[in-house]
């Protein structure tokens, strides 16, 4: 008798340190200092926030603040592959500590997940070749439009879009713009830098930004709970953002300026 | 773990998850009877065919079972409008799953067919049958009987491979479960319901097979 409540101990000190490890843990930030590493998520299709390189190696804007992030962090930087569905999953099944994936602030996404400080802005335009006809979302009815799922433009496109337009929905960035290519759909929302990427790649296509729907800012997400490595991310993203390294990194990979980022 | 879970969004959205569960019955379903007749067909040339087309059966059979689907699937949806044949994306994945059925589903009945012993296709030569009446009198019954279960499970399999098309913008089960989750970002529990669509569809569909072997091969023929 005493030899089996020994043993029911013991499974339970085995199941608490088991399960124990997998809480939203208020020491996060130590537990990630004390393994010196941290594991933050690369959507690696979505140019230019993040894309493999010629030597097919992960860069881009958003992969290069996770690798500055850690370098200040003093930790090793281990990336997460995620498409960009998998993205808030990744961070609530504990994948991955943070998300730096262009996440776009949301009050929908808030709800589950918590946000930094906006570390950068995109504006979500719509796009399409020359001679087609859309000047404002009111030319939208009729046409088929692509966009990919989990992103600002599956949020906002459709409140926009008049009755009759027709939205279809793919699970990567590459499809929805190899659906514009290839004619499938008529115009595809976006990213300006997306659509701006694709028209350089493809200039015979004669593809241009037709209108504006939003702009919108992204930061960087955390599981809710983990108090402790939100304070430090806003500590980081205000730090980079009065000396200029969040600027000098966006404008080197997408190309523009970083307008001024309000604080969350 | 600190999850809770909310089922409530996702029973909110229960109408349009079962429109995706019909489109992807609907297709799973269109897809097994075409694929069905193209194995059919392709069985007979494969074995009683002249050479060339022989040949060009196997060059199909090979070269679709030895690509993944998903790229197949590419082809047709975003390389094939290149050369001026368009699909709409839910034609795109009915075409690419046929396509595919069709090849494996070949394999399975040209086995069926080679079991049938020699004795009896002779028997329908002494008759004085042409070589399509012995097919389809004398050789293809017992083949089909023969490969059953594997057609079945071949044709389960086509019904939870279909999950791949939502990558073409076809909106079947999972791309309207992909569509849900990425909007309220309940993943557990949207995945959860879904899965259980797809067993119930999948334990649906072999009751039927059951059923349709019953009818087919034992119903009257215990004499």
């Amino acid at each position: 008798m005493i030899k089996l409540r020994f043993l029911a101990a013991g499974g339970a000190a085995l199941l608490a340190l088991v399960f124990g490890s997998q809480t939203a843990d208020a020491q996060a930030l130590d537990r990630i200092i004390k393994d010196k590493k941290i594991r933050i998520t690369a959507e690696l299709t979505s140019p230019p926030f993040g894309i493999l390189d010629k030597d097919n190696k992960p860069t881009g804007s958003e992969v290069e603040t996770a690798r500055q992030l850690a370098k200040d962090l003093g930790v090793e930087l281990e990336l997460v592959n995620v498409t960009g569905p998998q993205r808030i999953p990744a961070l609530l099944s504990d994948r991955a500590d943070l998300a730096i994936s262009s996440l776009s602030i949301t009050t929908d996404r808030a709800k589950s997940v918590w946000f930094s400080s906006p570390h950068g802005a995109l504006s979500i335009v719509i796009g399409a070749g020359k001679n087609v006809n859309i000047k404002s979302a009111a030319d939208l009815a009729g046409k088929k439009i692509g966009m990919t799922r989990a992103t600002l433009e599956e949020q906002v496109v459709p409140k926009v879009a008049p009755p009759g337009t027709n939205i279809v929905f793919f699970d990567e960035h590459s499809a929805t713009q190899q659906a514009l290519l290839s004619g499938q759909v008529d115009a595809i929302g976006g990213a300006a830098f997306l659509i701006n990427a694709l028209a350089q790649r493809n200039p015979d296509k004669g593809i241009e930004s037709k209108f504006t729907v939003t702009t919108a800012y992204y930061g960087i997400a955390v599981k809710p709970g983990n108090y402790d490595l939100l304070q430090w991310v806003n500590t980081w993203v205000f730090v980079n953002k009065q000396n200029g390294v969040l600027a000098k990194i966006y404008k080197e990979h997408t190309g523009v300026d970083l307008i001024e980022l309000p604080p969350l | 773990m600190t999850y809770v879970f909310q089922f409530g969004i996702v029973f909110d959205k229960f109408p349009l998850l079962l429109e995706g569960a019909l489109l992807t019955i609907r297709l799973a379903a269109m897809a097994m009877v075409l694929g069905l007749i193209v194995a059919v067909s392709c069985a007979y040339l494969r074995t009683s065919g002249p050479k060339p087309v022989r040949a060009l059966i196997a060059a199909y059979v090979e070269g679709i079972r030895n690509t993944p689907f998903l790229v197949q699937l590419y082809i047709i949806y975003f390389s094939l409008p290149a050369l001026g044949i368009r699909f709409e994306a839910n034609e795109a994945a009915l075409v690419a799953m046929v396509i595919s059925l069709g090849a494996y589903a070949t394999e399975i009945v040209r086995a069926g067919v080679q079991s049938v012993p020699k004795g009896q296709i002779e028997v329908g030569l002494a008759l004085g049958l042409k070589r399509l009446q012995i097919y389809r009198f004398i050789v293809l019954f017992p083949a089909i009987k023969a490969v059953f279960p594997a057609l079945a499970s071949q044709f389960i399999l086509l019904l939870l491979g279909s999950s791949v098309v939502s990558a073409i913008s076809a909106n079947e089960l999972t791309a309207i479960a992909n569509t849900l989750q990425s909007t309220t970002f309940r993943a557990f529990e949207v995945y959860i319901v879904a899965t259980l669509m797809y067993f119930a569809i999948a334990v649906a569909f072999r009751g039927f097979f059951a059923a349709v072997y019953w009818f087919m091969f034992v119903r009257g023929r215990e004499r």
